[in-house]
């Protein structure tokens, strides 16, 4: 099914005109055929801004991602009442970057929202994004908390473990997004990675994500398919992850990677934490449903 | 005689909406709003309170700081008598105005039971003393802002999200084009951040009503006959300065009794400071404008106490002995580990004397964490706050219940000491935990724990699952020295129905005879 015909079942359904619910299959042969040698743009310095700018140009420009008039959607991670230097939470200054860059490229509207894990509000002040948003003085961008109406059941036909999810409405219609997750440890899923940041976009009870955690993240990113994934390693947490808490267990690495490869994107920053791809199995089942490439050999770096 | 062109009734009107709207404001704002710290002191109403102020002072055999302004109430009675009672008090405002909607059985200008507001005084007083603590069963304020905050508010919200939903699913673009603005104004200004669930809703919203229903009886009946802050300030009132006047040598009509809210007025035409509230409607009713108020005291003989002396002992000495029964109760030995207080809760004895169950802590709680107990806490004990770690969990960085505490029966706690401030304890429950009871992966409750170390921790082990496999998962368990209780994991926990992880109050760090083994400090 292509990505037209899903989109048409959703407004459907949230417009009350369909009661069966959206489904969704890929087809893997499609994708690979899509597939072309994954490339990583990867920038290392301490001023995160210019950072952005420098992977974005090394991949072709913010043009290439989001076309004018597109709604885009840029998905930080803001789990966790935690500040920016206890590296639970994507860090704002890279957020403002992307969203800045989103603007600039003539995005219609670019939406950061998350769905977070402790008090919402609490989670957009310490995060330091809300304040940081407040300072782009453009009605195009929105930074809301999710609204409990808009998420939208979706039967995986390809899902393994998860059959199906509900998914924030904005998620899916985006033209283009973006998601701009930091990494991070995490007990179960061993990394917090790319593709574990779109459980964001996950309504209902997400804990019922952990049985078999790792398929459940590569089903779901059957779906919800970023045009870009950025992940923020400018500060990594090595321990007592996904919040943290503790400054003993961040490590500064003032790195920042981007790629169109959801799956390779993963399986690289997993080098950051002297790990191997094939050690998160959401990376292992993504690259099994086709989403992409692991073998970090197969995998183009582009250093800026 | 100057005419009345703008009549006193209408500046009461004014005054009264004034103070209730300023009462919902506070009310409103009694929330996170962006700052870790409140920036209104939202708590106000209770600490203005006398009643309160003083049965909390009489428990804690101190005088609660906290308090102070209670005084200024007390000296704005002796000056201008039960002012407050018509002028400010949210719930006399809130009774003057639902009045409308009700036609009184008893017309009769003298009040029913008008004594039993002193009786229920006396007892209220005495039994705070003796360690039964129950003044905010029946305080005005306790009652509305309860019923507001556990049962209104969050029903508002149902209602609010309810509609536009209905519009946002059903109805066509160009309606939703005006509703969805309205609603997220809506929701930026009125609304809860979020829906709320509390226990005993219904039973506060009934108690509220009920004293509302009480205006079928007669008009202001809670406040003539029950409310026991009506009857400390009557009882201050009747040494106040200003007092009304009727005149001496007036006609037949009998105007001002049937118009008098309180039943103030009797038959000589004098005006019983006890019981006027100087809503001054009689002034306005007088054909003869022969009733004035001024500042010329005691030419008229107060009403009497009206009390029977016996009933008054009688009142008093079960004040006096019924906490004696308290006593004899198992909860008397070993409290309730389901009890699980607030971070900064005094212990319990002195956090049941302070707290006056206004509720404002489980308004503010965001994670709804907070709500009243029933019998846990014992008979004296009902509506005083409880964490249900089920339905929500204490925010790791939030100190927002200390703050709004009027009686400091919760400890203001600054962010650190409160993330130390050990509330209670979690334990595994084995045989609902997955991976001990079905060798399926999971460690939701070590994702969220929010300790910087981690006060749950695991095992690799192996287990045979249900399919006879054997596999290899982690095992959660909970170190009691970081386990703050903050119940985060309880909330949580994927499973249906109870949680496999769950708080119990041992190891609460008010209580050194709770502490665990292996976190006692020495005392
Ligand atoms: S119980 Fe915890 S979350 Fe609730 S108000 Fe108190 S400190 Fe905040
Ligand atoms: S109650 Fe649970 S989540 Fe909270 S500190 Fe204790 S173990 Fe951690």
């Amino acid at each position: 099914m292509d990505r037209r015909e899903f989109l048409k079942q959703v407004s459907m359904w949230s417009a009350g005109l369909s009661i069966t619910v959206p489904h969704f299959t890929i087809i893997s042969e499609a994708l690979a055929a899509q597939r072309q040698a994954p490339v990583i743009a990867y920038a290392k310095g301490k001023d995160y801004a210019a950072l952005v700018s420098q992977i974005l140009d090394s991949l072709g420009g913010m043009e290439k991602f989001v076309k004018s008039g597109n709604t885009v959607v840029i998905k930080p991670n803001i789990g966790w009442d935690r500040n920016p230097d206890q590296a639970a939470n994507t860090h704002p200054l890279i957020v403002k970057a992307l969203v800045e860059h989103a603007l600039d490229a003539g995005a219609k509207e670019v939406k950061v929202f998350d769905r977070t894990c402790n008090e919402a509000r609490r989670c957009y002040v310490n995060s330091g994004v809300q304040d940081i948003l407040k300072t782009i003085k453009s009605n195009r961008v929105t930074f809301f908390h999710p609204d409990e109406r808009k998420y939208i059941p979706v039967d995986i036909s390809k899902g393994q473990a998860a059959r199906r999810l509900e998914i924030y409405k904005d998620a899916l219609e985006a033209d283009s997004y973006i998601n701009v997750p930091i990494a991070k440890h995490h007990s179960l899923s061993t990394l917090t990675l790319g593709m574990k940041n779109s459980m964001g976009v996950l309504g209902g009870k997400r804990g019922d994500m952990h049985h078999d955690l790792g398929q459940k993240i590569a089903d779901l990113a059957t779906i919800v398919r970023p045009t870009l994934t950025v992940i923020d390693a400018t500060r990594i947490l090595l321990r007592n992850g996904p919040q943290g808490g503790n400054l003993n267990d961040v490590k500064v690495l003032d790195t920042i990677i981007a790629s169109t490869d959801p799956v390779a994107i993963d399986a690289y920053a997993t080098t950051f934490f002297e790990m191997k791809p094939g050690d998160i199995p959401s990376t292992v089942a993504a690259y099994k449903h086709g989403l992409g490439e692991m073998d970090l050999a197969k995998i183009k770096i582009i250093k800026t | 005689m100057r005419k009345k062109t703008f009549p006193l009734n209408n500046w009461r009107r004014l005054s009264q909406i004034l103070c209730f709207s300023l009462f919902l404001f506070l009310f409103i704002k009694t929330d996170y709003t962006g700052h870790d710290q409140l920036a209104y002191a939202v708590n106000i109403l209770f600490r203005i309170d006398p009643l309160l102020a003083l049965c909390t002072s009489l428990a804690a055999k101190a005088f609660i700081q906290l308090m102070w302004p209670a005084l200024l109430t007390l000296i704005f009675t002796l000056i201008f008598g039960r002012f407050f009672c018509g002028w400010a008090c949210p719930i006399g405002a809130l009774l003057d105005f639902s009045q409308r909607f009700f036609t009184p059985v008893n017309k009769k200008p003298n009040s029913l039971f008008r004594s039993l507001k002193y009786y229920l005084l006396g007892f209220l007083i005495i039994a705070a003393f003796f360690g039964m603590p129950v003044a905010g069963y029946f305080d005005p304020f306790s009652i509305l802002v309860r019923g507001l905050a556990l049962a209104v508010y969050p029903a508002m919200n149902v209602a609010a999200a309810s509609f536009f939903t209905f519009t946002y699913d059903q109805a066509p673009q160009w309606v939703n084009a005006i509703t969805e603005p309205v609603y997220a104004f809506l929701r930026y200004t009125v609304l809860p951040f979020d829906q709320k669930h509390y226990d005993l809703a219904l039973l506060s919203l009934a108690i509220l009503l009920t004293v509302i229903a009480f205006e079928k009886i007669q008009r202001r009946f809670f406040c003539r006959s029950i409310c026991p802050l009506g009857g400390l300030l009557a009882v201050v009132s009747k040494f106040s300065l200003m007092r009304g006047k009727s005149g001496t040598k007036c006609g037949k009509c009998t105007n001002c009794q049937d118009i008098c809210p309180m039943g103030a007025i009797d038959q000589e035409r004098n005006i019983s400071p006890l019981a006027c509230n100087l809503c001054l409607d009689c002034v306005d009713s007088c054909p003869g404008n022969k009733i004035s108020f001024t500042f010329s005291p005691a030419t008229v003989v107060p009403q009497v106490f009206n009390l029977s002396r016996r009933t008054f002992i009688g009142s008093l000495a079960a004040g006096a002995v019924l906490p004696l029964f308290l006593q004899t109760r198992s909860l008397a030995k070993q409290g309730n580990p389901q009890l699980i207080r607030p971070p900064g809760a005094l212990p319990e004895d002195d956090f049941l004397g302070r707290c006056v169950r206004c509720g404002e802590c489980m308004k503010v709680c965001i994670g709804n964490a907070l709500h009243p107990t029933f019998l846990e806490s014992g008979i004296e004990g009902m509506f005083s706050p409880t964490l249900k770690a089920r339905i929500g969990y204490c925010e790791y960085n939030c100190t927002l219940c200390g703050q709004v505490c009027p009686t400091g029966a919760i400890t203001e706690l600054a962010v650190q000491p409160k993330q130390q401030t050990k509330i209670g304890n979690a334990i595994f429950d084995k045989n609902l935990c997955l991976p001990y009871a079905k060798g399926i992966p999971c460690i939701v409750c070590e994702e969220h724990c929010p300790t910087p170390e981690k006060a749950i921790q695991f095992r690799m082990a192996s287990v045979i699952n249900s399919k006879r496999e054997t596999v290899n998962v982690r095992q959660p368990y909970i170190v009691d020295e970081l386990c703050i209780g903050c119940g985060i994991c309880e909330t949580k926990c994927p499973l249906p129905g109870h949680a496999a992880v769950r708080l119990t109050s041992a190891g609460e760090s008010r209580n050194p005879q709770n502490a665990l083994p292996g976190t006692s400090a020495p005392y």
